[in-house]
């Protein structure tokens, strides 16, 4: 083994002020809606972020381990917010919520995650009540 | 602030590291050469040769474990928004640091010491900047002084040059017009549609070497572009006093011109690209510059390009104060795969079979160095033109042979074959057989194919476009004539190429899937990855030691983390996995006295401490780990160190996913009591 410390934590992750009380491992969207994400991902994400999600020369990719790890803990209110604020990066703001919403859904499907019956909304309340975690949670005893 | 005195100049001299400005020389060129032997860090990469190559001590395999912030500076307020991209690294010189940052590109002065601002510069560009190709604060800045002026020097997202007072941040009124040379005129073409949107930028950072500063070009992703029609990359030298335009180097060449002819069917007149969106490198001592010239228009598709394209994807070696061509090398004929060459190239002065030999040496997308004597072109071992395979794709011109180093080995994984699926498993080796199934596989230099709905999808590669190493490159160490780089295996991507409908382009193939839409599924049900694994074994990325008298790798260690989406696998409960490291295109390496210094691309959260990503240490001469602290987010940049009273930094930037960019300056602990 290394002979590694780890002597120094600097700067906490983001602290979260309510724990989300849903994780992505909740079939939280549905079949049909990542097919429209899988649409709009085609015409608004694929040209920079490449049609297998593996990213471009300035774009990181948005499946893999790159991806989960950035954004595992987190909720998807703070990815839904990231791309409505940040992407597409040469015309920002240009997607309405929903369409985000939906390629999110595609998003977490080409992750992995399991679909269910009924769609993701877009609201921030439920956005924030659902945590990205790259392993599903177990369950408790 | 930054001692001028003669004193200075015999110091640098005699700390050994420089042994090149003959008394004569230095009469000629009054500008000192860049070096960190006094513990400054003067241009992007430390020298101008590429080398990111510290020799202070301080910090050591000893402490390293103990470092702790000694400031931090976040970038937020220096654009209309957070930036989540930021990949610079600083200059230190005299006690000030120098960077851009932020979403708008400033430019900051801190304190190396303290971190405290000491001023900022911010141009307004209006729909020109809105309209650039590379946007976000870019990845930094060159430094000059002629022992009394200083200057900063500055690409703006909209393409300006500008000249700025190292002391106070103020344009320099007498270089070019105000402070400032636009980019976008005097370019030898008229940039089209026209100079506010014209596409032509330049993210990387400016070089300087002999009074002469060389400048870059690079475009918008260009996998799917609009059209085989684009402006064309060429690069200049300019006058560092005055911003006059001294050269000019057609990297497509013109009528008339060496090379034309590599352009069949008149296609040099109409094809771009062709840049340097990465680093120049700059070899004070010989007056030579050197160019990694980057992919011409369609990343996947040439057929709009027939021939072998000069000077798409070559090295190319050009006199500094003339910018008359000494000589080339096309490292990818006919370029279809997105290699580029994304990485600044790196001076090394070897000694093979007992001979003496500069060379430059290429770190690449497709993992392999080639190396050269840089004076002559002239490959150090042997490159082969090796038949490839010429692929189907209707109306593309192909490459009968590509040539190939027989030394260094490959540093990374270059192609794909069911020999590299995992196998943790015999059901996930199954699921990966299952994806990879869809896709076409092959080594280095398989074509690119027409995306089909029934498969291939398209050509399944490592190396095009992300892979390998990239704009982070890599490092050298003259004392010990090593060099060091980070590499991703595990980048994969689709060549497949669809037909674009005539309002999205004018090529005849685009990149794009036929993967019928909407079927939610996307990409055989879950990308290039089962179960949240990438398809692809372990290591995902290492770093990589090769001594180059010899060529032979000395060490390879996987670096990074095992990610989460690994670690935590239900599928792998039970298995012991050896750290597989993380793939990721932002990891440079930093050598210093003893160590080589790199950061994880990848934020992990452990049981063991908080989420973050690891800034590491390894020993430089095996390759062990020594020594490791944790950061908040992605380290999204190669790091640098300088020495400042009497204390030596590391200063990282850190970006990505939720967490916007922040630079980190790390020391040894204050002695004393606590
Ligand atoms: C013009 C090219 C472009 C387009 C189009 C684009 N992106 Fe991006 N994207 C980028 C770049 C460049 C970055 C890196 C800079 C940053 O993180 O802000 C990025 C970063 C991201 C990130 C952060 C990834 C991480 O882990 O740090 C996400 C998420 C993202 N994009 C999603 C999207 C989605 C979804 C779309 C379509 C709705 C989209 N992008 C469209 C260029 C683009």
């Amino acid at each position: 083994m290394l002979a590694a410390v780890l002597a120094v934590s600097v700067g906490a992750s983001r602290a979260h002020e309510r724990p989300a009380t849903r994780t992505v491992w909740d079939s939280v969207f549905s079949i049909a809606q990542a097919a429209r994400g899988e649409s709009a991902y085609a015409k608004g994400c694929a040209r920079c972020h490449g049609a297998a999600l593996t990213g471009g020369d300035q774009s990181p990719p948005l499946a893999g381990s790159a991806f989960l790890g950035n954004w595992n803990g987190q909720s998807l209110i703070d990815l839904h917010q990231r791309i409505k604020t940040t992407m597409p990066s040469d015309s920002i703001g240009i997607y309405d919520a929903k369409f985000v919403t939906d390629v999110i859904a595609f998003m977490l499907k080409a992750n992995g995650f399991p679909a269910g019956d009924a769609d993701l909304p877009s609201d921030d309340a439920t956005l924030k009540d659902i945590a990205i975690r790259t392993s599903r949670p177990t369950p408790p005893q | 602030m930054l001692s001028l005195s003669p004193s200075r100049l015999i110091a640098v001299l005699a700390a050994g590291s420089v042994t090149f400005l003959s008394a004569q020389g230095a009469a000629q060129n009054p500008s000192k050469p860049f070096t960190t032997a006094r513990g400054e860090w003067p241009s992007y990469t430390g020298d101008t040769r590429g080398s990111r190559y510290s020799p202070l001590d301080q910090i050591s395999a000893a402490n390293f474990s103990t470092l702790e912030v000694a400031w931090r500076f976040k970038t937020d307020s220096l654009g209309p928004r957070p930036e989540f991209k930021l990949e610079s690294t600083p200059l230190m010189v005299g006690g000030t640091l120098y960077t851009t940052a932020g979403t708008g590109r400033a430019v900051v002065a801190l304190d190396a010491a303290t971190g405290a601002l000491k001023w900022t510069h911010k141009e307004e560009e209006g729909p020109r900047g809105a309209a650039a190709p590379r946007q976000l604060s870019g990845r930094g800045l060159a430094y000059w002084t002629d022992g009394r002026d200083e200057r900063i020097l500055y690409v703006t997202p909209g393409y300006r040059l500008l000249a700025l007072d190292a002391k106070t941040g103020n344009p320099v009124s007498s270089f070019g017009t105000n402070g400032a040379v636009d980019l976008k005129a005097d370019i030898d073409q008229e940039i089209l549609p026209d100079i506010t949107t014209g596409e032509i930028g330049f993210q990387g950072a400016p070089v300087v070497g002999r009074d002469v500063v060389v400048i870059g070009a690079a475009f918008r992703e260009g996998t799917a572009p609009k059209s085989k029609t684009n402006n064309k990359g060429y690069i200049r030298g300019f006058d560092v006093r005055t911003g006059k335009r001294l050269w000019t180097f057609h990297t497509i060449p013109r009528k008339g011109e060496p090379g034309y002819d590599t352009w069949q069917n008149g296609s040099a007149e109409y094809t771009g690209n062709t840049g340097v969106w990465s680093q120049v490198t700059i070899d004070e001592e010989l007056g030579l510059v050197y160019l990694p010239v980057e992919s011409p228009t369609g990343d996947y598709y040439g057929g709009h390009r027939p021939g072998n394209d000069l000077y798409g994807e070559s090295l190319v070696c050009l006199d500094l104060k003339t910018g008359a061509k000494k000589w080339h090398y096309q490292l990818v004929h006919h370029p279809i795969w997105d290699f580029d060459i994304p990485a600044a190239p790196i001076l090394a002065d070897i000694t093979v079979d007992g001979r003496a030999i500069k060379a430059v040496a290429q770190p690449t997308k497709q993992g392999l160095l080639y190396v050269f004597d840089r004076v002559t072109g002239k490959p150090v071992w042997p490159i082969e033109e090796k038949p490839v395979e010429k692929g189907e794709v209707p109306g593309e011109w192909y490459s009968p042979t590509q040539p190939m180093p027989t030394k260094p080995a490959a540093y990374a994984k270059n192609g794909t074959s069911l020999d590299d699926l995992i196998d943790f498993t015999p059901d996930l080796h199954a699921q990966a057989v299952q994806v990879a199934s869809r896709y076409k596989l092959g080594p280095i230099f398989t074509p690119p194919v027409v995306s089909k709905a029934e498969g291939p999808l398209g050509t399944l590669a490592r190396g095009p476009t992300n892979g390998g190493s990239n704009w982070p490159g890599g490092a050298f160490d003259p004392e010990t004539h090593t060099f060091y780089v980070a590499s991703s295996n595990a980048a994969p991507v689709v060549l497949g190429l669809v037909q674009p409908s005539k309002e999205r382009s004018d090529m005849d193939w685009i990149a794009g899937s036929a993967a019928p839409a909407g079927r939610g599924g996307g990409l055989g049900g879950g990308g290039l990855s089962v179960q949240g694994l990438s398809i692809f074994k372990p290591p995902y990325g290492t770093i990589t030691a090769i001594n180059l008298d010899k060529g032979d790798i000395t060490w390879q260690v996987p670096h990074g983390e095992t990610p989460d989406a690994v670690r935590n696998n239900e599928a792998l409960k039970g298995l012991s996995i050896p750290r597989t490291g993380q793939a990721g295109f932002t990891v440079g390496t930093l050598v210093t006295k003893t160590l080589v210094i790199a950061g994880d691309p990848q934020v992990t959260t452990l049981t063991t401490r908080p989420r973050g990503a690891m800034l590491r240490a390894y020993d430089k001469k095996t390759g062990s780990e020594v020594g490791s602290v944790l950061l908040p987010a992605p380290i999204s940049a190669s790091p640098l160190t300088y020495s400042v009273g009497g204390k030596q930094y590391v200063v990282v930037a850190v970006s990505g996913g939720p967490y916007s960019g922040e630079f980190i300056a790390l020391r040894l602990p204050t002695a004393g009591p606590q």
